[in-house]
Parts: C-alpha cells; sequence; structure tokens
C-alpha cells in the first residue's frame, strides 16, 4: 500500500455512461450466479421435455405425469429465488441505491427465462393444465421463494416452494379447494391465479426492498 | 463536521448495544477502540448507514441519512469495509473494485482510472487479473480496503481493517490512512493500540455502548502513567486504565 502513489501506472480506457451500466448489470449477474441458474433453468427445460414424452410407469402412470411437471416447476421457482443470495453484505447495502432495482430486474427476467424455457420443454407433450397452469404455478411457486429468501436468506430460498409442493400432494391428496393451493386448481381457476399472482407480487416486494437477508443482520432500507 | 452523533441508541432486543452517543468529527483519523461487544461495529454500521439508529439524531456529510435522497447523497461520498468482508470468489480483483465503483455512482468516464488508482495504491496491481479465490487473507483484507477508496470517499469507516496485515503492510496502510485523513474523515475500528498511536490523530474508547473516553492518543497514553493498569505499551497502560475506571 501506498499513500503518495495517487495516479495509476497506465491510464485506462474511460467508460461511456452505456458501458458502464452493463458493466454493473453483468457484475451483479455473475455475483448472483444467474449464468449458472440459467443453464440449470435450461436444464430443467430438458428435463421436462423428456418426462413429458415419455410414458411413465411409477406411481400409477397418470399421477406421474402431473407430478413430475409440478417438481420442476418447484425447482425452476427455487432456482429464481435462490439467486437473490448476494455475497457482499454490508458493503453492498453501503454503496448504492440501486440495489432494488437490479434486484426487481433480475427476478422478473429470470422469472420470465424460466417461463420460457419451461414451455419450450412441454411444447413437444401433454402438459397437464397447459402453459396457463405452467405460468400461475410458476409465478406462485416463485413469489414463495422469495418470501422465504427475505424471511430466511437467499441461500433458504429453494425452502419455501419445496415446502409448498408438499402441501400440494397433500391438497390432491385430499380434495383441498382453496385457491391457495393454485397448483391443485384447474388451469382457468381466476381465484388461483389472483392468489399466486398476490403472492408473487408480495414476494418481489420483499426482495426488492429488503432484499435476502443476510446473516443474522436487519438492516436499513435502502 | 462530517460526522454528528447526538445521543444515539440501537437496540437488539433486551441488549442495547450502542447507549447514548454523541460524537462529533472532522476532517482526520478516529480511532474507535474498546473491548468485543462494546458497540464499536453497530456504531460503524450505523454511520454506513446500513443499520438504522433505534433512537437519537446523526448527521453524515451534512445531510440527514434518513432520508432517501439524503442517504444516496452520502452513499456516493463514504467509503465502507465491514469486519467481514463478502465477495465472490469468482471476480478479479478489479473486477471486485469496478463493481463497488459502479454501484457508488462514480462518474462512469473516471471509473477505470480510479479502479487502477485504488488497486495500486493497495499495492495489489500485479494481482489485479487474479481471482480473489486465489488470494490469502491479507490481501482479501486490502481488496476491501481499495473497494472502500475508490471513489475518494469524504467519510471513510474501516472495522477492524489491518487483521490479517503483515507488519509491513500494516505500516503501509498507516501511512495510507494519514493521507486520506488530512481531507477526508476516517473512522477506525480496531483492537491494535498501536495503529491508533501512529495513525490516529483522535481515539474514542468505548465500553458498554457509551463512550469512557475522547481525546488524543498522547492524552490516553497521560492516563495510563502512574496507574500501574496491566499493558506492554503506555498506550495500552492508558487504554487498560480508563476501561477498569469505567467498570469499577
Amino acid at each position: 500500500m501506498t499513500a503518495t502513489a495517487r495516479q495509476p501506472p497506465q491510464a485506462p480506457a474511460a467508460f461511456r455512461p452505456m458501458t458502464a451500466g452493463l458493466r454493473l448489470v453483468r457484475l451483479y449477474l455473475l455475483s448472483r450466479r444467474v449464468p449458472a441458474a440459467c443453464c440449470l433453468l435450461a436444464a430443467l427445460g430438458c428435463v421436462l421435455c423428456s418426462a413429458l414424452h415419455w410414458r411413465w410407469n411409477i406411481a400409477g402412470g397418470p399421477a406421474a405425469q402431473l407430478a413430475i411437471p409440478m417438481i420442476v416447476e418447484t425447482c425452476a421457482a427455487a432456482i429464481v429465488a435462490v439467486t437473490s443470495y448476494g455475497p457482499f453484505g454490508d458493503t453492498e447495502r453501503a454503496a448504492s441505491w440501486r440495489l432494488p432495482w437490479l434486484r426487481l430486474s433480475i427476478v422478473l427476467v429470470l422469472a420470465a427465462a424460466a417461463f420460457g424455457l419451461l414451455s419450450a420443454g412441454a411444447s413437444g407433450g401433454y402438459l397437464p393444465g397447459g402453459v396457463l397452469a405452467l405460468l400461475r404455478n410458476l409465478v406462485g411457486m416463485t413469489g414463495i421463494g422469495l418470501l422465504s429468501a427475505a424471511a430466511l436468506g437467499g441461500a433458504f430460498g429453494w425452502v419455501g416452494p419445496m415446502g409448498y409442493l408438499f402441501i400440494i400432494e397433500g391438497a390432491l391428496a385430499d380434495g383441498w379447494t382453496t385457491p391457495w393451493v393454485w397448483a391443485s386448481r384447474p388451469a382457468g381457476d381466476v381465484g388461483g391465479a389472483v392468489c399466486a399472482t398476490a403472492v408473487f407480487a408480495a414476494g418481489l416486494a420483499a426482495i426488492a426492498a429488503l432484499g435476502a437477508r443476510g446473516a443474522g443482520h436487519r438492516v436499513a432500507a435502502e | 463536521m462530517n460526522v454528528e452523533l447526538t445521543d444515539l441508541r440501537r437496540r437488539f432486543g433486551r441488549t442495547e448495544a450502542v447507549a447514548g452517543v454523541s460524537l462529533q468529527a472532522g476532517p482526520g483519523v478516529f480511532g474507535l477502540l474498546g473491548p468485543n461487544g462494546a458497540g464499536k461495529t453497530s456504531l460503524l454500521r450505523m454511520m454506513a448507514t446500513v443499520l438504522a439508529p433505534s433512537s437519537g439524531r446523526m448527521e453524515l456529510l451534512g445531510r440527514d441519512p434518513g432520508d432517501h435522497a439524503d442517504r444516496r447523497e452520502i452513499r456516493r461520498r463514504l467509503g465502507y469495509l465491514p469486519q467481514s468482508l463478502g465477495y465472490y470468489p469468482g471476480f478479479t480483483v478489479s473486477e471486485f473494485v469496478e463493481y463497488f465503483a459502479l454501484l457508488k455512482d462514480m462518474p462512469p468516464a473516471k471509473v477505470p482510472g480510479a479502479v487502477a488508482s485504488a488497486v495500486e495504491r493497495c499495492g495489489l496491481s500485479d494481482r489485479a487479473r487474479s481471482k480473489l479465490r486465489s488470494l490469502s487473507g491479507g490481501m482479501l483484507r486490502r481488496v476491501g480496503i481499495a473497494q472502500a477508496i475508490v471513489n475518494d470517499p469524504e467519510l471513510l469507516l474501516l472495522d477492524e481493517p489491518t487483521a490479517g496485515l503483515d507488519p509491513e503492510q500494516r505500516m503501509a496502510f498507516r501511512a495510507l490512512l494519514r493521507e486520506i485523513g488530512g481531507r477526508a474523515t476516517v473512522v477506525v475500528s480496531t483492537h491494535l493500540v498501536e495503529d491508533v498511536g501512529a495513525a490516529c490523530t483522535e481515539v474514542t474508547l468505548m465500553n458498554q455502548g457509551k463512550i469512557v473516553f475522547h481525546g488524543t492518543p498522547a492524552q490516553l497514553t497521560a492516563r495510563g502513567e502512574g496507574s500501574g493498569a496491566a499493558g506492554d505499551a503506555p498506550l495500552e497502560r492508558g487504554y487498560s486504565a480508563v476501561l477498569s475506571e469505567a467498570r469499577a
């Protein structure tokens, strides 16, 4: 470390405003492991494609045909939620007012990517409930994932969607009709769609405003 | 004054981590000393705008951090190194420092030069392209210092900055602190009293959330003279004497 040398050894090229914005987004995406998340989402699209293409002879066949897409949707929602984990903690919080906007944008883009990749994977076979049910389930479960990331920490964003999956299994077995278990409702059900959207909006607001919970710290607003 | 704190308090459940701190600081290097759990980190986190006070008044760089627009401006002009630095291991040293320069809203044209300068001032030019996962603990600490100074902050908050630095690096770091303290307010929380003696113009000693001493390092040293307090160096004896009095 030196107290006197204030000039860099060579003058690097200056950024243009647009370049600076793009570089910030790129570094933010890398730090949240978004490229890896996109690869996993693409892999889930392939899994869904395979699952719908083959005939399953486990758990009675039709049950597997329903359960596998739901498991894939849950995994996709968990992946989107887990990317809310940031490694920088207080250093990042003390640096910027842009974080809520970055978080919001990334969640929306990743959720859209998840929907796109899963619907592409489902395009070759019969998906129970169709693309509309896929969208509703994915949106709702992503909201649950974001809420659990805000409450428990980004690394635990998967806990909510996985817990919800077990609840749905129980709901399907016991014939629950509440719209809060939207995945067990028909694709065109308005109540289920409204509940899923409300949960997504709540999760989005929580993660944008507060960020994922960090190592036991509650923080000032950003 | 860059820092004006009035009766600042912060509670965590039943524990009052900061119990009515009042402090004023202009340009210079301020040492924040105290035993573990004295409230130093909580005080620094409040000054870094990442932790809201439970009560009291705080003004940083002439602005109120409770106000959204003011907080945004404060953060542009603030440098902060927390006690435990979080990092993404896949970033290079330059990428890490650049990320914080961009987050701090620096003018885009100045970012590459500021990044190179901060990396160079922390003695990391030869490791600028190294991934953070390949660095030692002391080097990571210097990377943390580089991100804190990249925007030439007017208020620099450093929590245990010399942890993991070797003696040569610590001496260089103290020189850097003195240089920055000539024009900015630098608040350094540390357990190493020799750092305070060598680099700080003023020292504040905290115990159980309260300030129990505020003065120059020479005044703190004087408190230990003839007191019979424990310590290997005069400043350490002053530190021990003040703490013993506060606990009595």
